[in-house]
């Protein structure tokens, strides 16, 4: 089965799903589909319920209620529990721990689950070196995982995985274990291998940055619930919640609490727009990217004065954080910039907000 | 190089006593502990009355009898045991630690407690319901209600290896049991999503992974029932049923040394070369280092419609081996006549006078001096040990991790794994060839308490590297290297840091030493002598002598102690380190 000669039923759909542990609500009504080939990121904190929807999907767990099909195929549903086992979905699972069999090579971890499937010897042992070329790793083939790198093990366990050509690959955070410059490295070897297998991806992870820089599809997870689906351009753009605009994007975006005084919102003493972009509100939270918050007093622009707490050089520019009572504001200072902790420094918004929020967290559409 | 830094100006003296001095100590007093007692018994074999003894042991007419036989026998029990053992502890384990079963809890802690009852408590208990009228004496429960038993339930092999299985498989079950839990259940998880079914799961996947265990455990299990002197010498004996260890007794206790230290020999080369060969199939696999997943869980799988049925089964297993023995030394030690377990009972055997016409004249057991003194003294040596033996192991832990690769590291932590391989009695043998006589200006420990508390701390070497080496363990070398940092001393270091982190562990092993040597008699049995009695030792007298209630009684009270121990220890556990509350 090949995912993309599929026809128009979506590659996963997930329906309305619920997962209970006893009174715990971990996941709360999830809908999310998407096309064959796609990479959906599941991001947020831990314990937003991400790695519960992903071991839901894999058939680990069952659902209390709602569904989940594959190809238009109902594979768990809160009624059936898991209708399809989890080695019958065609779906391969790269755990977060690696999970290999200590007692075999890295050569008999990939070719274990092919024998399960009864492949043939030959097919099978092609197969085995292939995956193990795809992943640059023919030279261990006969070592056992407690004799290889971390780095090394993350590379088997995707081997594994991708081995039986399934045509949806789950992943629990696989980058989690590694160090930063590993972690850059795999992030492209796994795109590389998404677009060479065909399948379709899902990923989990709470680090952001790997969710924008992978992903074709992003949902925010926030405490069981789907806070926002979309393209993470889409998301980035135009979130939804406080919590989807602050969780991404990077450097993080600030968002100043506002007060309605005549016809214009005040932040901390200072006017900062006008009353009409969210009529009927009193109070109101203003998103400003840290691009349109200017270090130094700008003409005719609203500045704060707070105290400076830490700089860092990005492309040419410098990311300022200062801090306005328990408020942290981020804003971008051309060239290189300096000054001493507790520094006054001035900050203006340079731009109107790029949205606003009510203060329960949902966005006021202008 | 290294040598001359050793000399370099600041603070050299320091790294030249804690760097040279310790290990060197350590190494003086294993090789008196270990080493010299093995050395002399070997020694003593090589004088001509040794050789002759070899001769007489193993090509003579006698030497069927002194050594086929119960070399036969020996390694019937050895491998009955260990193949009983592994069916019942893995049984058990599985079912705790990979299904659903109900009450995992409760049937964790069952299958860990008849290692705590001490085998010959098992052994009279046995005797107590089985016994037939064939020797003479008066029958046992069975036979008394009119049920006869037959000669090979009442005596010889097969109860004996029966006692010793219900002793023994609770340490299978320990060692599989972790080494089950240590299956990840990602491991299994990832054989679900590979479509493989659970018997191909349980299979491919689990059996490999613990496959070393299940060797350890059939080794340890095999040299335990080999090495075992209560079980053989209670329900063997009688009916001349001997094996290595009570040939080896029986020699010494007639005054045939030579001959004794020759099986004394035998049995070590026995017993070493089955744990060696284990060790060879083990090693020669790969260590399985698992990653343990999220939080370490394990899978585990739905019994359905079996849940209540294994259960019962789990639960009959656990009561049979702890609750009965205990019932029926407790009803026994009450009953005027053992076969009427349940009728008449008194209070003689505890506190009654003598000169009556129960159990001929003899007073009850705590009339009588000698208990009072073996009870203080068991309790001394189980004390003084635990507290030498932990010490001791702790010391050499310290230095084993600290010089981990170097020569000396391996030197000690070999030679410290050398008692793990002689049976007790074997090794009781060996310190009365090396303490029998005096040494030099040294007067003769035999029968001395002294020799007691350095043969038991010897044989517990092996386990007190072993639990410093895993306390050590919990305390990582930031902790310790970030104290160091601030300028303490090592001294300093030890009391205000390692101490108090590892102290919980340290009470454990000791008392899991303590528990050991009250309960022991194989070690014993050849060194106590009647200025230095021990519970099990009293006990194990009466009943050779017949005298089952008061035997029966004793046990009870080796139990108590026991028992006792394990909770204080409990107790305090909870006390010393409050930042894990449990």
């Amino acid at each position: 089965m090949n995912a993309l000669a599929t026809g128009a039923a979506d590659a996963i759909e997930i329906r309305n799903l619920v997962k209970r542990f006893g009174a715990f609500t971990a996941v709360k009504d999830v809908n999310i589909s998407v096309p064959a080939g796609s990479f959906l990121v599941l991001v947020g904190p831990s314990g937003c319920g991400k790695s519960t929807l992903l071991r839901m999907l894999a058939g680990l767990e069952g659902p209390s209620e709602g569904e989940i099909a594959f190809v238009g195929q109902t594979v768990s549903s809160g009624a059936g529990g898991v209708i399809a086992d989890a080695g019958r979905r065609n779906a391969g699972l790269v755990f977060q721990s690696y999970a290999l069999w200590p007692h075999m090579t890295v050569a008999g971890n990939i070719a274990w689950p092919l024998k399960v499937a009864r492949w043939p010897r030959e097919k099978r042992d092609r197969r085995v070196k292939e995956v193990l070329a795809l992943l640059g790793i023919g030279a261990l083939a006969e070592r056992y995982p407690a004799e290889i790198s971390g780095g090394q093990q993350q590379r088997v366990a995707i081997a594994r995985t991708i081995a039986p050509e399934p045509s949806i690959l789950l992943f629990d955070e696989p980058l989690s274990n590694l160090d930063a410059k590993l972690r850059i490295e795999m992030r492209s070897e796994l795109m590389r291998i998404h677009r060479a297998s065909g399948a379709t991806s899902v990923y989990v992870t709470h680090d952001q940055v790997e969710a924008m820089t992978m992903a074709t599809h992003v949902a925010v997870l926030n405490n069981g619930r789907v806070e926002q689906f979309g393209k993470p351009i889409e998301l980035l753009r135009n979130p939804a919640t406080t919590f989807v605009a602050t969780f991404l994007g990077t450097p993080p975006a600030n968002l100043l609490p506002a007060r309605r005084v005549g016809d214009m919102f005040v932040f901390n003493d200072t006017p900062l727009v006008s009353g009409a972009v969210a009529p009927g509100h009193a109070e109101v939270q203003l998103l400003y990217r840290a691009d349109d918050v200017a270090v130094g007093a700008v003409p005719d622009k609203p500045s704060v004065t707070a105290r400076f707490a830490e700089a860092a050089p990005i492309a040419g520019r410098t990311m300022v954080t200062a801090m306005l009572g328990d408020l942290r504001i981020t804003g971008m200072a051309e060239g290189y910039f300096s000054a001493m902790p507790g520094d006054a420094v001035a900050l203006s918004f340079i731009k109107s907000p790029d949205a606003v929020f009510a203060v329960s967290g949902e966005r006021i559409n202008q | 190089m290294t040598f001359l830094s050793t000399f370099a100006p600041s603070g050299g003296r320091r790294l030249f006593r804690s760097g040279f001095i310790m290990p060197a100590v350590l190494i003086a007093i294993v090789a008196i502990l270990v080493v010299a007692p093995l050395v002399r018994i070997l020694l003593s074999t090589l004088t001509p009355e040794g050789i002759a003894a070899w001769q007489a042991v193993l090509a003579s007419p006698l030497s069927f009898n002194l050594w086929w036989r119960p070399l036969f026998n020996t390694m019937i029990l050895g491998f009955g045991v260990a193949s009983g053992c592994l069916v019942i502890g893995g049984f058990l384990a599985w079912l705790v630690v990979l299904t659903d079963v109900p009450g995992r809890r409760l049937l964790g802690l069952m299958a860990t407690l008849p290692y705590m009852i001490p085998s010959f408590a098992a052994a009279l208990a046995w005797g107590t319901l089985f016994r037939n009228s064939r020797l003479g004496g008066s029958a046992g429960f069975f036979e008394t209600n009119g049920l006869a038993i037959p000669d090979w339930l009442a005596w010889g092999l097969v109860p004996t290896a029966i006692v010793l299985i219900a002793h023994y498989y609770s340490l299978a079950y320990t060692i599989i049991a972790a080494a089950l839990s240590s299956v990840g259940a990602d491991l299994v998880e990832a054989g679900q999503m590979a479509g493989a079914k659970r018997p191909r799961i349980f299979f491919g996947i689990i059996l490999p992974v613990v496959t070393p265990a299940l060797i350890a455990a059939a080794s340890l299990t095999f040299a335990g029932a080999v090495a075992n002197f209560a079980a053989p010498a209670l329900l063997g004996l009688p009916v001349r049923m001997q094996t290595l260890s009570t040939r080896l007794f029986g020699m010494i206790e007639t005054g045939q040394n030579e001959r004794g230290f020759v099986l004394a020999l035998l049995l070590i080369a026995v017993s070493a070369l089955f744990l060696w060969m284990s060790d060879r199939i083990v090693s020669g696999r790969k260590a399985f280092i698992t990653v343990t997943g999220k939080g370490g869980r394990t899978k585990r799988f739905p019994l359905g419609a079996w849940r209540w049925p294994l259960f019962a089964i789990a639960v009959i297993i656990g009561l049979l081996t702890t609750v009965m023995p205990v019932l029926v030394l407790a009803a026994s030690s009450l009953a005027p006549q053992s076969g009427a377990l349940f009728s008449n009972w008194t209070l003689h055997f505890w506190i009654g006078e003598g000169g009556g016409e129960i159990a001929q004249g003899q007073a009850g057991i705590f009339r009588n001096p000698v208990l009072i003194d073996a009870l203080w003294n068991t309790i001394r040596l189980g004390l003084v040990v635990a507290l030498t033996t932990m010490l001791l192991g702790l010391a050499l832990a310290y230095t084993i991790v600290q010089r981990r690769g170097s020569l000396l590291a391996t030197i000690l932590s070999q030679l410290a794994f050398v008692p793990l391989l002689v049976p007790s009695i074997a090794f009781a043998a060996a310190y009365i060839a090396l303490f029998g006589a005096p040494i030099g200006p040294l007067p003769s420990l035999y029968g001395t308490f002294a020799l007691l508390v350095i043969a038991a701390s010897a044989h517990n070497l092996p386990f007190a590297v072993q639990s410093g080496r895993s306390v050590l363990g919990q305390i990582s070398a930031d902790i310790e290297e970030s104290a160091r940092l601030t300028g303490a001393g090592l001294i300093r270091r030890l009391f205000a840091i390692i101490f108090p982190l590892a102290i919980r562990g340290l009470f454990a092993g000791a008392i899991l030493v303590f528990v050991k040597m009250v309960r022991d008699l194989s070690l014993v049995v050849l060194l106590f002598t009647a200025t230095s009695p021990v519970l099990s030792m009293v006990a194990y007298r009466y009943a050779a002598e017949g005298f089952m209630q008061f035997a029966n009684a004793i046990t009870l009270v080796i139990l108590v102690v026991c028992l006792a121990a394990s909770l204080v220890a409990h107790g305090l556990q909870n006390r010393v380190q409050k930042w894990k509350e449990t």
